[in-house]
Order: structure tokens, then C-alpha cells, then sequence
């Protein structure tokens, strides 16, 4: 019988086949191949869709009832989804695919760490009170829409200072990405979208924590942290459009703000603990 | 000179450096406030740190950054930056949105960075038809401004998003505004109630001062479920609201559901047991004389047949895992009083004090509701700070303002040829608009270039 454990399995596969895929096809410079990257790309999403809609349906007949967005694995699940979604639509949008090497990795670490790592739960566990809410998807899902985001933003920053410290070896993989001007305003876009998103998660989080605690900020790491990464952010796009700032100067100011993006998750949960503790690892 | 130190200070506020100077520095405060613990009391300090980092700690406020007046005064800097930039700004926004063009002037538009110049060769009315729809399609209508021997337009989408930038600006003023009346005019708390007990008094939070609400609060039943694995499920009360003698309001009180009554709202936080009280047995090692009696919490009592007093001073659902367990006092005549922690559910040999040895018989607990109490006037303005930041950042990114504009005239009399200037501009997203530019400009000389025209290639 198919589970959501079996769905998920063969996304973490498909997702490493589809970054090999967009790997193998800048290297060799084939246009076919990186297409099939995209297809694979698009099955696993429609797969990982599948597994995530399943795993709810498993929650209910265990009787607990909530949507897959609970913990650490759920989470990690529906980040890499979301990245292979905004990655997928940009590339279609664009039509750039050579771009499509960093979120199909991002997206298979995700899935393998979830699935591999001996620290992350994988059961699927009842919510505490405080967690009954619808608040909770739209909390949860605002929040990694604009973490998968700044994750895509990462990808093409770092395409941007690889592509311009070699600019004078015109190597063959190069002619397949985008120019600088190009990569430099997707960018700006991915973080700007990002930063939509996550007004909306830090919104979100503190109306809901209104309802439930009657405080709508209290400092806690977590929120403290994803204050910090909007700071950095908004500070990036005010750089960016008062001050002129372009290119690779906007690229570093993108990564530190995918490194407060991975603190915000990871680095809080592990070393800071807090109101978002039952996120830990158990 | 005087008028000089406040007109520097003003331009430093207006500088866009200042703000993202001011971002980085907030952001970098706020991650040592989340590496360094808050809320610590001297007590703590004194336990964990050497005297010259309780020193710093103290002088910089570490231990309450976020409360500390420098970033306090970081938040006033921004709000300042904020309100100064938009009094430089708004202006000349406000100057662009009103100006109309009232004529097209075709040098200027060749001098424009994105522009493009082609002949048609179709009839002057098939070329303004054809322009006007075509143009239409992705830039919206054409606002005609002909003149005697030229037709001319401007097509403009997003008139409104330079502003978009201003509601962002203003909804983070509110946010903190309805921060500050909060603060100010508000009160946050909690109150433990024991079932069927009727409270009035709100511990406030920070302070060990109470505050007496005019009404009380009774809660008449209290109700955990729990999952199979032993997590709690779903916790409640139900309460009832008692003003002047009289119930005003009855009303049960869930998690992520609270409850609000003359400004003042309840929320169910948390829950526990405390004890009621506890039959013991005192054996006394030296006479042998066992004697039983009911002590209620904190309360002394007198020792059945003895000049000795006893009390319960505290209570533990599980003391250090060894289950329930409270802590006894008993004060001999003329002797210092000596208490313990004794084991509730266990007969152990460490239940001693004094010369007694204790038993706890039966404890009587009652469960208690936490509540959270919060009055807050200063919300809606934060509520409404949250919608204006969204609404702004959300148009920001999805309309940008994008202006084109075209000029045709006869190229040379008699010849039948128009002579088409096109110009943009966008304030964002440049690429997107050169790329969606250079198409339309393609499609217009397509369809436009050709002799008899209309037909496709």
C-alpha cells in the first residue's frame, strides 16, 4: 500500500536526480538535458504534493488531525517543496534553466536531512493546544514561502559572484546562464518577493500569538531572529534602491540574509530554545 | 550657528545611509539580546558572571536589551529617519503624480534611454488605430495630446505605486506607535483561580505589584483531555464574570480563544494543581506517640497534644521525578522552626523533621486555570500598522509605474509615410520592462512597417 512515507522516499531520489540532471546539463552544455531536470523537477513536486496531501489524510486516521506543517520533518518537507515551486515558476517565467542546479540541491538536502538524520522525527505526533489553530498553516506556510524565496535568492547570489570573478574566461557553462544585469535583477525580484512573504509569516505569527498568548511580540529568539533577517533584508533593498547598490555587493547582503534564514530555523531550535521549542528535536 | 547644528542633524536624519546603518546596528543588537539570556535578576547575575561583566551587563542593560534606553532611542532614530525622509520625499512624489504631460516632445523622447524609432507605412488613420490598440494591450490606454500636425500620447500604469514605498514607511510608525500606547496605557498579567473559586486581582508581569479588576472572575470547572501518549489535548474553563453581585457573563474559555469583557481579555495559558490540604501522621521517635491531623496550605495549625505548630509552605506535582511532594515546617516551642521536603505518595525515611517522623495519609488538591489578562487600547493600531505594511510591501512588488509615450507625425509631405517615436520608463523592475519594451516595439514594426500591412509574418 502506497504511504506518505513511501511518496516522500521517492522525492528525496527525484530531487537529487533532478539536480544531477541540471548539473550535467551546464557542465556538458546541453540544453536537453537540463529540460529533463525540469521534468523530473516537476514530477517530484507533483509527488511530494501527493505524499504531503497523504500524510494529512494518515493524521487524521490516527486521529490527531492537522495539517502536515507540525515539526522539524514536516517543516523541512514544505520548505523544499516550496523551493522547487518558486524555482519552478521563475523558470518558467523566464526561461532560464541553467539557474536550476542550487534549488534542486537546496530542495534534495532538505528532503534527505528530514528523511536521514537520526535527530528528526519523523512520526507523525498530535499537536499541543497551542498549536490548534488555522493560524498554523497560514503561519507555517507564509513563513517558508519566503524562507524557500531567499533560499532561490541564495542560489542565484551565489551564481552571481562565480559568474563575475570568471567573467574574463568566458567558460563554455557560463554562455547558458543569464548575464550579470540579468541575475542581478532576478535577484532583486526573489528578495523583494521573499521579503513579502515574510512580513506576512512574522504577521501572521504575531496575530496568532495575540490570540494565544495575548502578547503579539514578546522578544522570543525566534521571533527575534526572523526580526533580524527582515532587518537585513529591508536593509538589502534599501541599499539596493537609495543608495544604488548593484551586483555583488547586493549578492553578500542576500547570503548573510539566507545565513539569518538558516539561524531563524535551525540555529534557534538547536542553541536558543523559546516559544517555538516544541520545534526541537526529541 | 545654532541653526547650523540642527540643519546638519536634520540632513544626517534624511540620509538613506542612516537607515540601513540603523537597520544593521538594530539587527546586531538584537542577536546579542538573543545570545545573551534576558530577564536575569542580580541574584542570577552574581551566580554566572565575573564582576566586571555584571558591571558591562548592567551598564548597557544587556540582561533587558530590549527594554534598555539605547534601543529605545535606536527605535526613536529610525522613527525620526522615517518621518524626516518622507517630509523630503513626499514632495517631489507628490510634484511627479500631479504633472501631467500636456505635450510630447519627440527630441526628448529620442534622448530617453529606452526608446525606439520606425516608419509605418500604412495610412495615417490604420496607424493610429494600430498604435492605439496595440499599445493598449500591455500599457494600458493611450491618453491622446495631438497636436496640429503630429498625434501624440502617454499610456501610464501604476500611477500610484511611488507611494506604495510611503504606506510601508507609515505602517512601521503605527506598529510602533500602538507599541507605545500599549505600554503606556495598557496592563499585561496573569491570575491563577482555583475551581470554584472568584478572583479579582491580576498579577502584572514585571512588577510584583497586583491590580484589582472591577469585576471578578470565577471558575466554576476546569477540564483537561489528554492523547494517548499523555500529551495534553485540549485544556478549559469555564468561567463565569461577576460584576456587583451579579453574573454578566458565562463563557468557557479554550487555547487560541480568548475572552474579552470591558476592554480587558483572557486568555487560557496554562493550568495546574495546587494542594488543598494534607492529613499527616507525626510519629514521635522518642515517645512513640503517633498522632494524625489536617494541615491546610500555608496555614499553621497547632500539633494535636503538643505546644508545636505546623505548616505547609510548598507543593510539587513531581519533586526532582519522585512524584508529588511538599515541603513541612514545624516550629517547636521556643525552637527555631525546621521544615523538609517530604514525598507525598512514599513511605521514606528521609520524611523526617525534628523528632517527628511524617506520613502523608490523603492530600486534597484542587486544580487551578492560569489565565492571562492583557488590557491593550494600543492594538488596533498595530493591526492596522500590519495591514498597511502588507498592502504596501504586496504592491511594491506587484505594480510598478510604468509610463510610455508616443509621437507620430507625416514623415515628408505627400509621401504617406508616418514617422513613430516610442519612449519608456519604469521605477522598477528596468529588465522586465526593456524586454516587454522591445517586444512591443518589434510587434508595432511588424505590423506597422509593412506595405498594405495586417498581415502577420
Amino acid at each position: 500500500m502506497i504511504t506518505s512515507s513511501i511518496l516522500l522516499g521517492i522525492t528525496t531520489f527525484a530531487y537529487l536526480l533532478c539536480a544531477l540532471l541540471y548539473l550535467s546539463g551546464v557542465i556538458f552544455h546541453r540544453r536537453t538535458i537540463m529540460l529533463w531536470g525540469s521534468v523530473t523537477g516537476a514530477a517530484a513536486l507533483a509527488i511530494q504534493m501527493a505524499g504531503m496531501i497523504l500524510r494529512w489524510w494518515e493524521s487524521y486516521q490516527m486521529g490527531y488531525g492537522h495539517a502536515p506543517l507540525s515539526n522539524l520533518y514536516e517543516s523541512l518537507v514544505f520548505a523544499a517543496w516550496a523551493i522547487m515551486l518558486i524555482y519552478l515558476v521563475m523558470e518558467y517565467r523566464t526561461k532560464q534553466r541553467a539557474l536550476g542546479v542550487f534549488p534542486a540541491l537546496f530542495a534534495f538536502l532538505a528532503m534527505a536531512y528530514a528523511s536521514f538524520s537520526t535527530g528528526v522525527n519523523s512520526k507523525i505526533q498530535p499537536l499541543l493546544p497551542a498549536l490548534k489553530s488555522n493560524w498554523l498553516i497560514a503561519h507555517v506556510v507564509t513563513c517558508f514561502i519566503g524562507y524557500a524565496a531567499f533560499a532561490v535568492s541564495f542560489g542565484i547570489s551565489i551564481l552571481y559572484i562565480a559568474r563575475e570573478s570568471k567573467q574574463e574566461t568566458s567558460g563554455s557553462a557560463h554562455s547558458l546562464l543569464p548575464d550579470l544585469r540579468q541575475l542581478d535583477e532576478l535577484n532583486h525580484q526573489m528578495v523583494l518577493f521573499g521579503f513579502l512573504w515574510l512580513s506576512l509569516g512574522i504577521i501572521t505569527g504575531s496575530v496568532w500569538a495575540d490570540l494565544a498568548w495575548g502578547a503579539y511580540w514578546s522578544w522570543d529568539p525566534k521571533e527575534t531572529w526572523s526580526l533580524i533577517t527582515w532587518l537585513i533584508y529591508a536593509a538589502l533593498l534599501h541599499a539596493r534602491n537609495m543608495k544604488g547598490w548593484r551586483g555583488s555587493r547586493v549578492a553578500w547582503l542576500s547570503i548573510i540574509g539566507f545565513g539569518c534564514v538558516l539561524f531563524t530555523y535551525f540555529g534557534v531550535n538547536f542553541l536558543l530554545g523559546g516559544l517555538h521549542s516544541y520545534a526541537n528535536m526529541k | 550657528m545654532q541653526k547650523s547644528i540642527w540643519q546638519g542633524l536634520y540632513q544626517k536624519l534624511a540620509s538613506p545611509k542612516l537607515t540601513v546603518v540603523i537597520f544593521l546596528i538594530l539587527a546586531a543588537a538584537s542577536v546579542v539580546g538573543t545570545l545573551m539570556p534576558q530577564g536575569l535578576g542580580e541574584a542570577d547575575l552574581q551566580r554566572h558572571y565575573s564582576q566586571r561583566a555584571i558591571w558591562f551587563i548592567t551598564a548597557f542593560g544587556l540582561n533587558d536589551l530590549y527594554h534598555a534606553g539605547w534601543f529605545r532611542l535606536l527605535l526613536l532614530i529610525l522613527c525620526a529617519n522615517l518621518i524626516v525622509c518622507t517630509i523630503e520625499r513626499l514632495p517631489k512624489t507628490l510634484k511627479i503624480f500631479r504633472r501631467r504631460d500636456e505635450q510630447v516632445d519627440p527630441q526628448r523622447l529620442a534622448k530617453c534611454s529606452l526608446n525606439c524609432q520606425f516608419t509605418s507605412k500604412l495610412s495615417r488613420d490604420e496607424t493610429e488605430a494600430r498604435l492605439t490598440s496595440i499599445i493598449a494591450e500591455g500599457f494600458g490606454a493611450l491618453h491622446r495630446l495631438d497636436g496640429a500636425d503630429h498625434m501624440a500620447g502617454v499610456a501610464e500604469k501604476g500611477r500610484w505605486s511611488p507611494f506604495m514605498v510611503y504606506v510601508v514607511h507609515l505602517s512601521v510608525l503605527l506598529v510602533l506607535c500602538g507599541a507605545l500606547v500599549g505600554s503606556i496605557f495598557g496592563f499585561k498579567g496573569s491570575m491563577n483561580i482555583l475551581e470554584g473559586e472568584a478572583v479579582s486581582e491580576v498579577m502584572l508581569e514585571d512588577t510584583d505589584r497586583g491590580l484589582n479588576l472591577p469585576f471578578q472572575v470565577r471558575c466554576d470547572k476546569f477540564d483537561v483531555s489528554y492523547y494517548d501518549n499523555g500529551m495534553p489535548r485540549e485544556f478549559r474553563s469555564d468561567l463565569t464574570l461577576i460584576r456587583d453581585g451579579k453574573e454578566v457573563l458565562k463563557r468557557e474559555l479554550r487555547v487560541n480563544d480568548p475572552l474579552t469583557y470591558d476592554g480587558i481579555t483572557f486568555y487560557q495559558a496554562s493550568y495546574g494543581t495546587i494542594l488543598k490540604d494534607a492529613e499527616v501522621e507525626l510519629t514521635d521517635r522518642e515517645s512513640g506517640a503517633v498522632r494524625r491531623f489536617v494541615v491546610p496550605f500555608r496555614e499553621w495549625v497547632d500539633i494535636p497534644g503538643t505546644r508545636d505548630r505546623a505548616q505547609i509552605l510548598r507543593f510539587e506535582e513531581d519533586f526532582r521525578r519522585l512524584g508529588p511532594a511538599m515541603i513541612l515546617i514545624i516550629s517547636r516551642a521556643g525552637g527555631e522552626p525546621d521544615g523538609s521536603w517530604i514525598l507525598i505518595d512514599r513511605d521514606f525515611h528521609g520524611n523526617q523533621i525534628e523528632n517527628y517522623h511524617v506520613r502523608v495519609l490523603h492530600a486534597t488538591r484542587t486544580p487551578y486555570t492560569g489565565l492571562q489578562v492583557k488590557r491593550d487600547p494600543g492594538i488596533w493600531l498595530v493591526w492596522l500598522g500590519f495591514a498597511a505594511m502588507l498592502v504596501g510591501i504586496g504592491l511594491t512588488y506587484y505594480v510598478s509605474n510604468r509610463k510610455l509615450w508616443v509621437w507620430a507625425a507625416a514623415e515628408a509631405p505627400g509621401k504617406g509615410e508616418t514617422r513613430i517615436i516610442i519612449a519608456g520608463r519604469t521605477n522598477r523592475n528596468e529588465l522586465s520592462f526593456e524586454q516587454e519594451f522591445n517586444r512591443l516595439c518589434d510587434r508595432l514594426q511588424a505590423e506597422l512597417g509593412q506595405e498594405g500591412g495586417g498581415s502577420k509574418p
